[in-house]
């Protein structure tokens, strides 16, 4: 299927980018920077190609629905958000230090989708549990809450190197001088998590309706239901300690590499957990 | 008020109260998604010495979110939001209704050139132009004239100091739905074989039966499969029967259930009634044939009476490959297994020599005898899952009013300007600033607006 030759070749011009937005920290000048946003764009647009002609090679197979309905497809998906969000991140805040922290993970979950030989790439059909109209704005949503919050990770992971950094170094240091200052990134953590908050909660709202017609009970604490929450009180938990009681920095950053961790364990742990939301083990 | 009120009320109008239990929340949730809870109960007990057991039965740790302990928590969570935000109403209301301007101007010191205007209009001239200018932008505006200055603050956005409460109302609601749900609403299993009518289910909680004031019959039950042997689609179809006239037809798909008086059913299970029934063919060469219906557990001669066949197991779709059924073939010479396929061409063209490579697949076994599947109709039971909770619409208005209070509160900022008129010699200073409870980005970029407006309705910038 050519859509999955795309996606594999799709994980190498990530790493490209990653490698250009590396150099731009290393080297210092902003040209490096320039060509690494225009891979990732690259990667991007044949990303959602690729994403595209898989959707409509279901069509053709008579099966169709969107790519968002086995592990390979949502690791997929989720590295698409993943690059989607920190281009759109980097656009806005016009500085290119976020590349370097997160495209690592978009890279990631690409290869473990193309390169692990327990994922299976065909188009399946669908399962009469997962034939419903919810799927994809369930899907949708907690994607872009999971991107979010992995933006938030690596605006952490670059609180912590920009700290390492200068305890290791002088303060005219060429990493510390392409990166945004602490409040910045403080700033910036608190955007994502609340962007990625709102849309947990929708991905939330949207399962819990779902769940109402195909399960018979809006609520039935399975654990990805569970995790999913756990999930949501630890970012309720930052983010009133940000705008309650005032917390910046470093224990925000921490609080954001926790709160990744229990995005991971919703994502990726549960399956090993006995529960509902069984369609990822396949 | 007493003392000791004011310490219930500052220990529950804590934030460090908050963030406790959303942590400690989140940690018992941990432990029951690790231990089994409920149904799966049974198998992991096994496993365990009883002392550990009865103490984990104690602890209500089998089945966590429906503890003493767990609801103790939300109801703490619940009352630490209720005085939390009763605490801080009074604050955020005064914000909400309006300016609260300080009669200190420090808003208004130090500021860039970019914002100050000197323009060469008249002193009150300008100042009602900046007036319509900031009217046309702002819903509120107030106008303060002092004997060198007129100084005008507008302000937008002021629903965000409420946004929170929206949300912490929100909480509260879905909440109150659960509860409703919990004490009022009920979930429950049926099965009904294809053909037959019920009208009591079986109570998930406590296990007890609940007989409903109708009948549902189940008119029919089907699986459709895809190319691949994954199942396409289960579909019940039922009928509701109340003081024995037929007052609904409906049928009942995954993701699609019933609702009948309020009550919902879903299709959740299925299964194969042991009397189903197929008809095999059994031969003899090429002569003797014959059809013989039969069920699981049928015996009966081979031609010739030379042995006995008997139906160990019949399979709707044994090994994703379609109707089978497994005989057993007793004789003087010989005592052998084997299923026999319904769709045994197509998985011969799917899978050559599979019949010769695995004896048990393969009905020619015992030559000169052959066998086959001509028709499987099993008998199926539907299982559907029932639940009645009148909750559902309070959680669902609660939802809405989660989402909209997320917006409020992170799409929306309070922002205020200001803006000063001074006279200086020949001239007229406008000067421009703003303060806001969040997005100071946002802030600039409307300041810098306001000023553009002001400079496009007539004055010149210098």
């Amino acid at each position: 299927m050519i859509n999955t030759t795309i996606l594999s070749w799709v994980t190498y011009v990530y790493f490209t980018a990653f490698v250009l937005y590396f150099m731009r920290m290393v080297r210092g000048t902003d040209i490096w920077g320039r060509m690494a946003s225009i891979t990732a764009v690259v990667g991007l647009i044949a990303h959602s190609a690729g994403l595209i002609m898989r959707w409509s090679e279901s069509y053709t197979m008579g099966i169709g629905h969107a790519p968002l309905t086995n592990f390979y497809e949502s690791l997929i998906f989720f590295a698409w958000t993943i690059v989607l969000l920190s281009l759109i991140f980097e656009w806005r805040i016009k500085h290119k230090g976020l590349g370097v922290f997160v495209l690592p993970l978009a890279f990631l979950a690409m290869a473990f989708a193309s390169l692990s030989p327990n994922i299976n790439s065909r188009i399946q059909p669908l399962i009469p549990a997962l034939q419903s109209n919810w799927l994809t704005s369930h899907v949708m949503t907690c994607f872009m809450g999971y991107a979010a919050f992995a933006i938030a990770f690596g605006l952490a992971c670059m609180h912590f190197a920009k700290n390492f950094t200068r305890s290791v170094t002088d303060s005219q240091s060429t990493f510390l001088r392409f990166l945004p200052s602490h409040e910045g990134i403080d700033e910036l953590i608190y955007h994502s998590v609340a962007l990625g908050f709102v849309f947990l909660s929708l991905g939330i709202i949207t399962g819990s309706v779902w769940a109402h017609y195909a399960w018979g009970s809006y609520w039935s604490w399975d654990p990805k239901e569970t995790w999913s929450l756990i999930t949501w009180l630890i970012y309720a938990a930052m983010l009133h300690s940000r705008l309650v009681r005032g917390w910046r920095g470093t224990r925000m950053a921490f609080m954001a590499i926790i709160g990744f961790a229990a995005v991971l364990f919703t994502y990726l742990g549960v399956n090993y957990l006995p529960g509902l939301h069984s369609y990822l083990q396949s | 008020m007493s003392d000791k009120r004011n310490t219930v009320w500052s220990f529950f109008s804590s934030v460090k109260l908050t963030v406790s239990l959303l942590i400690v929340i989140a940690f018992t949730s941990i432990l029951g998604t690790v231990i089994p809870q409920q149904e799966a109960v049974d198998t992991f007990v096994d496993r365990l010495s009883p002392g550990m057991v009865s103490v984990l039965r104690k602890l209500q740790l089998f089945d966590i979110y429906h503890s003493a302990w767990f609801m103790m928590l939300l109801f703490l969570l619940a009352i630490n939001l209720i005085v939390c935000s009763a605490d801080r109403w009074p604050v955020s209301w005064k914000r909400f209704r309006g300016i609260s301007a300080p009669d200190k101007e420090e808003v208004l010191e130090d500021l860039p050139p970019g914002q100050l205007i000197h323009s060469e209009g008249a002193f009150h001239e300008e100042a009602s132009r900046v007036e319509g200018v900031l009217k046309k932008l702002y819903g509120r505006v107030r106008r303060k004239d002092t004997e060198s200055e007129i100084l005008f603050i507008g302000e937008k956005g002021n629903a965000s100091y409420l946004g929170v409460y929206l949300i912490h109302l929100s909480i509260l609601v879905i909440l109150a739905g659960m509860i409703i749900g919990f004490l009022f609403g009920y979930d429950a299993h049926m099965e009904i074989p294809e053909g037959e009518s019920t009208d009591t289910v079986m109570l998930k909680r406590g296990g007890e039966f609940k007989k409903l004031n109708f009948t549902i019959q189940c008119d029919r039950f089907s699986v459709e499969y895809y190319e691949d042997g994954t199942p396409k689609m289960y579909r019940s179809e039922l009928s509701f029967i109340k003081n024995g006239s037929n007052l609904q037809e409906s049928a009942v798909l995954v993701n699609h259930p019933a609702t009948f008086e309020g009550i919902r059913f879903y299709q959740a299970s299925y299964g194969t009634v042991s009397s189903g029934a197929a008809l095999i063919l059994v031969g003899k060469g090429h002569n003797q044939k014959r059809i013989i219906k039969v069920a699981e557990g049928t015996e009966f001669d081979l031609p010739g009476k030379d042995g006995k066949a008997k139906i160990l197991r019949m399979e709707e779709n044994f090994m994703r490959m379609g109707p089978a059924v497994k005989i057993q073939i007793t004789s003087s010479t010989q005592n052998v297994q084997f299923w026999v396929f319904q769709n045994i061409e197509e998985i011969e063209e799917a899978n050559p020599g599979l019949r010769k490579h695995i004896p048990i697949f393969n009905p020619g076994l015992i030559a000169p005898y052959v066998f086959s599947l001509v028709a499987f109709q099993p008998k199926h039971y539907t299982g559907l899952q029932v639940n009645y909770d009148p909750g559902v619409p309070i959680v669902i208005s609660g939802s809405c009013f989660l989402v909209a209070g997320f917006i409020v509160v992170f799409f929306y900022a309070h922002r205020q300007v200001w803006i000063g008129i001074t006279s200086e010699v020949g001239k007229t200073r406008i000067s421009v600033s703003g303060k806001t409870n969040k997005d100071s980005a946002g802030l600039t970029r409307e300041i810098s607006r306001l000023i553009k407006e002001i400079e496009k309705t007539g004055a010149r910038s210098e």
